[in-house]
């Protein structure tokens, strides 16, 4: 690469201008997860090896199942981002990159749906 | 428009062993985990879900002992984490770049996950 192709401003870097919005999505959604891993925890503790219908109860409080779904959704965009930080570093054929992503943006989807919609559904009363 | 190829620099295996090397890896390795860890709770709710038996299966294999050390794992997992994101914070805001600074938030980083973690078990768990 010439020093004229390096001075040119039009010329960007491989993820071009998303690269900034990435960095601070990647921050502002690990800000929201501290909440989620405080709350993960409170979950986890009261309801370890409960009852179903115990589970019943906690979930169907709105404000618990709604909190929890956005929580859940905004890990999905943190872990998508981050894998494909992962990718981007390790993986260099352009093929194999975008099957990566693809198939990590589906793991991300699916976790979320199965995750959320399970939720839901308990939470209106199983 | 042109796209010009990033620069690339050695890898790993050139550099001398350091603390904060060590934790930044840590960081990415901890990230992974948590990324597998979320199927496991799509997958217990997911139980929950299904019904009493299904739920019953999923407790079931938690409790073992292979489910009480993943579990494990995951809470040091997410507090090693998440305070390594706060960690990266700091460094954001420009702050602890000098030797000390930097070694003293790997230090609390490494400490304050296994203090979280114990606590949390302690706690909620063994006692």
């Amino acid at each position: 690469m010439d020093n004229k192709t390096i001075a040119n401003p039009h010329v960007h870097y491989g993820a071009q201008k998303s690269a900034t919005r990435l960095f601070l999505l990647q921050r502002l959604t690990g800000a929201v997860n501290i909440l989620f891993v405080l709350f993960l925890v409170w979950m986890a503790v009261r309801l370890a090896g409960t009852e179903r219908t115990e589970m019943l109860d906690v979930l169907g409080n709105p404000v618990v199942a709604i909190l929890f779904s956005l929580l859940i959704a905004n890990v999905c965009v943190h872990m998508r981002n981050g894998m494909n930080e992962v990718i981007e570093d390790y993986v260099h054929d352009s093929r194999l990159v975008s099957l990566s992503r693809l198939l990590n943006i589906f793991f991300a989807l699916a976790v979320g749906i199965v995750a959320i919609g399970s939720l839901l559904k308990l939470a209106f009363g199983g | 428009m042109t796209t010009r190829s990033r620069p690339i620099s050695p890898h790993l295996q050139v550099y001398r062993f350091t603390l904060t090397m060590a934790m930044s890896i840590m960081h990415r390795i901890t990230g992974i985990a948590n990324y597998a860890g979320m199927l496991l709770l799509a997958l217990w709710l997911l139980c929950a879900a299904v019904g009493p038996e299904a739920l019953g299966t999923a407790n079931g294999v938690l409790d073992s002992w292979f489910g009480q050390l993943v579990l494990f794992g995951y809470t040091w997992s997410l507090f090693h984490h998440m305070l390594g994101g706060l960690r990266h914070f700091v460094w954001d805001a420009g702050h602890g770049y000098d030797p000390a600074g930097r070694e003293w938030l790997v230090r609390i980083n490494l400490l304050g996950s296994l203090v979280l973690t114990l606590l949390v078990w302690a706690i909620f768990v063994w006692f």
